[in-house]
């Protein structure tokens, strides 16, 4: 099967939504990698950018709001091989699944997350998502969100993620490279990506965001954990980094566990007998 | 009518009342005797009162009584306690100075001071105590130094070893063999025979069903089944975690299903609340999946070490909207673990979600049984797909006239797999579409039809009678055994006992049931769940109910009690 196949799905997106430019990427990524369709599995949440899994010819696992991280952590589980790509919104990220993201990240699962962030609902059409800024306003908030924007960035770090970097749809290429490093990279990855929404939110436009974004300097030592944290905590009134904040090479999930070495539990199960539990029977015997 | 002994040993959390219960139950074990080991704990590292009941006979038990014939207490407060349920002819064990308040001549003293000088502590009572009563049962002091030697030979130093083997060997001496109560049966050894709590059984089971993957979040009384599966994963390849709540237990668990792995999870009843909406992801994702529940004083934190058989009706409806589901309840450790391998094989056949419905009484007591027979397992992953020529999208859920549609897993097979927890087309894009919405649910709730057809009636023992009891789980040993009792009495009792609680085959059941004039439920439960099941989804009439609240499990005397007082009866 041909990496660039599509789907049949109709996408339900809007004309001009970021999550277009997301797929196209992923596409070009996974192409460049030359990653069969075969030994990748999408798990998703749900949400607008959850659904982008269906527009790919590919093993979809579409599950339920927040919990796109422990399905991918049961996918590696039984099969380490596969590449897993968790697909989803910051509100099914952020919100939902908030705790999902902390102890998948310190677990170090090799797991790649494309977290669309645009600070917004837009499938339940315009509600706060928890990367919304404190002055928002919404139907539910009509007096602003009240609460600090979360920064998943400063999150991911602090709780040991691996590979943390932010890109933005209006820079396409920059998010190509940064999901074939994200893929290539052993560990927890998670890219924030910027992704506007066209119709719910009306504050943090395209152009917002495209005054904002920065690349991040050569000079940044994107090994340099403490460097990293620094750069996460900027001021997204004036300038949001994009690109690599920091990248370890460090044990990644089931490294320590036996029973995920060598041939893949999905792959030895077909020689699972019942003869296995013999052995244990003499610890209960007198 | 079993012939049987019943020790009870008592103490305060900390003493080690769970100790010299795994001696004595080994040392009993090795004789060839059967047993049943019960528990009541607190949920406290120490203190409060703790006490353990080792019902021992020639014959397989399964239920625990409330009379005592020998009582080793640890402490005065157990002395108090337990003296009112030891029997006449009955013997307490205790150090004097725990005994110094009390006057009855059925409590044997050891002098303060006995034992050699290095196990004066109090840590040494349970072994002394132990040493009196195989003394009184006339065994050899040896079988019981054996069974130190490899029970915690390993575990303790060389000298506090010996202090032990010491202390046996001095306390032998001072009392000599009394055997002032021969023994009215004997042992039949067999050194194949077993002795396992519902959970390790449970476990044993999931291992022989094949399982890869399970995860769960530590939760009394269901974590033992984590702590088995943890300890043989790394030589059998079963990947097990500790996930940050029971929402990522089972959302893992399917993440493993689907790969490829057989994968469960494990709670209880408040764990199994969180699950909730996975379990209907289960249900409309067809992705096969085994839940244990060990059910447990409810609701919310309830009585945290305290038993309960009130999740049944939760279960049979837990998750929003129609989807099917099965619920098996073993009645003893033996079913419990033949019926959790084949729970695996209902959950991949009809790639449903799959309850085991047990308990903190079946969870926490230990009962020999013949070790199990492996040539009872098969292990039938259901209906897989052809291989395709190309790479190609399968259609995971093809309409089919059985309900079920071939499944394949990624990687190991050349189809791309789409499973969905949205509702969806055959090949697993969400969709909203109103004839595919009616032909998917359609195919779904067919499962559920051919399933219910698939399930045996009830067993029916002591028929014909008038009155017929029904009971499940662990209910079942205290109420076949008390039946008995009763029937030996002059009544007539006919007893029903269900393993599959959900779906329930309608016909099946009626027809066994049509024969009894009354029937009654015997559940652990306030309001009769299983009746109410069976009022609403067949015309089976209950009429009236046996409940309990109080988070204790039934003896067989309490079942004896409350027949006696519904159903009338001789006595």
């Amino acid at each position: 099967m041909n990496c660039n196949s599509e789907s049949s799905f109709t996408t339900q997106w809007c004309p001009g939504c970021g999550n277009f430019v997301t797929l196209e990427c992923l596409k070009s990524a996974l192409c460049n990698l030359q990653i069969e369709a075969r030994d990748y599995v999408i798990a998703s949440g749900i949400g607008q950018a959850a659904k982008l899994g269906f527009s790919l010819q590919c093993n979809l696992l579409a599950g339920l709001h927040g919990r796109a991280l422990p399905l991918a952590m049961g996918l590696k589980m039984a099969n380490h091989q596969l590449k897993v790509l968790a697909v989803s919104g910051d509100g099914c990220f952020y919100a939902e699944g908030g705790n999902h993201l902390l102890h998948t990240a310190r677990r170090n699962l090799d797991v790649t997350m494309l977290a669309s962030d645009n600070r917004v609902y837009g499938l339940t059409k315009g509600q706060a998502s928890p990367t919304a800024a404190a002055d928002f306003t919404t139907k539910i908030h009509p007096e602003g969100v009240g609460a600090q924007p979360l920064e998943p960035t400063l999150i991911a770090l602090s709780a040991g993620a691996t590979f943390v970097a932010k890109a933005f749809t209006g820079n396409p290429g920059e998010l190509t490279t940064l999901i074939e490093k994200a893929i290539q990279h052993p560990g927890f990855a998670l890219i924030d990506i910027l992704s506007p929404c066209v119709s719910f939110n009306k504050v943090n436009t395209f152009a917002w965001f495209k005054k904002r974004i920065q690349t991040i300097d050569d000079n940044h030592d994107r090994n340099n954990l403490a460097a990293a944290l620094q750069l996460a905590q900027f001021d997204p009134e004036t300038l949001i980094p994009t690109g690599i904040y920091y990248q370890a090479d460090k044990p990644v999930y089931g490294s320590n566990k036996k029973a995920m070495q060598g041939k893949p539990i999905s792959f030895r199960t077909p020689s699972y007998k019942p003869e296995r539990v013999r052995p244990l029977f003499a610890h209960y015997q007198s | 009518m079993f012939n049987f002994r019943n020790i009870v040993i008592a103490g305060a959390a900390g003493q080690g009342v769970d100790s010299a219960v795994a001696l004595a139950g080994k040392v009993l074990l090795k004789a060839g005797f059967q047993l049943f080991i019960t528990a009541d704990y607190q949920s406290r590292v120490r203190g409060g009162h703790n006490f353990m009941r080792i019902r021992f006979s020639d014959q397989p038990l399964a239920a625990a009584v409330s009379s005592i014939d020998y009582l080793l207490a640890l402490n005065e407060e157990s002395l108090t306690r337990h003296l009112p349920d030891l029997t006449s002819e009955g013997l307490a064990f205790a150090m004097a100075d725990d005994s110094i308040n009390i006057i009855d001549q059925r409590v044997v003293n050891i002098p303060t001071k006995a034992g050699p000088k290095a196990a004066q502590d109090k840590t040494f009572t349970g072994i002394k105590l132990l040493t009196l009563l195989f003394a009184e049962l006339g065994f050899s002091p040896e079988i019981f130094k054996e069974t130190i030697e490899r029970q915690f030979g390993r575990k303790l130093s060389t000298k506090l070893l010996q202090t032990n083997l010491d202390t046996i060997s001095e306390i032998t001496t001072f009392f000599a063999a009394r055997a002032s109560q021969p023994l009215s049966f004997t042992p039949q050894p067999d050194s194949q025979r077993m002795l396992v709590n519902g959970n390790e059984s449970i476990a044993l089971g999931m291992v022989a069903a094949g399982i890869g993957v399970y995860t769960a979040y530590p939760m009394t009384p269901s974590t033992s089944v984590l702590n088995v599966l943890a300890d043989c994963g790394p030589q059998l390849g079963i990947a097990v975690e500790q996930v940050e709540d029971e929402i990522a237990a089972l959302n893992a668990a399917l993440g493993a299903s689907y790969a490829g792995a057989r994968a469960a999870t494990g709670s209880s009843g408040a764990g199994i609340c969180l699950m909730a909406e996975a379990i209907g992801m289960a249900g409309i994702s067809e992705i096969p999946i085994v839940i244990f529940d060990a059910q447990r004083s409810s609701p919310a934190t309830g009585m945290a070490t305290r038993t309960e058989q009130a999740d049944l009706l939760f279960v049979a409806h837990v998750s929003h909207g129609d989807f099917p589901r099965l619920i098996i309840a073993p009645a003893n450790h033996t079913e419990s673990f033949y019926l959790t391998a084949e729970a695996f094989n209902l959950a991949d056949y009809w790639q449903i979600p799959v309850f085991i419905l047990s308990d903190q009484a079946q969870a926490s007591a230990e009962s020999s049984v013949n070790e199990f027979d492996l040539a009872k397992i098969t292990i039938d992953r259901g209906v897989i797909a052809d291989e395709p020529q190309n790479c190609e999208r399968l259609r995971r859920y093809e309409i089919t006239e059985s309900g079920i549609s071939p499944r394949a897993f990624p990687q190991l097979s050349q189809w791309l797999i789409s499973c969905d927890s949205h509702e969806h087309n055959e090949i697993g894009q969400l969709s909203d579409n109103i004839e595919n919405r009616n032909r998917q649910h359609k195919k779904r709730m067919r499962k559920l039809k051919n399933l219910a057809d698939t399930l045996p009636a009830p067993e029916i023992i002591g028929a014909p009678a008038d009155n017929l009891l029904i009971c499940w789980g662990s209910t079942v040993g205290p109420v076949l055994e008390a039946a008995e009792i009763f029937r030996a009495q002059g009544n007539k009792l006919a007893i029903a006992v269900f393993q599959y609680l959900y779906p329930l085959n309608r016909e099946r059941i009626e027809k066994a049931l049509a024969p009894f004039k009354n029937i009654y439920t015997i559940e652990g439960n306030f309001s009769g769940q299983l009746g109410k099941l069976l009022q609403m989804e067949t015309t089976v009439r209950i009429t009236s109910h046996i409940g309990k609240t109080d988070g204790r499990l039934f003896t067989v005397e309490d079942v004896l009690q409350s027949l006696t007082k519904l159903v009338g009866g001789k006595s």
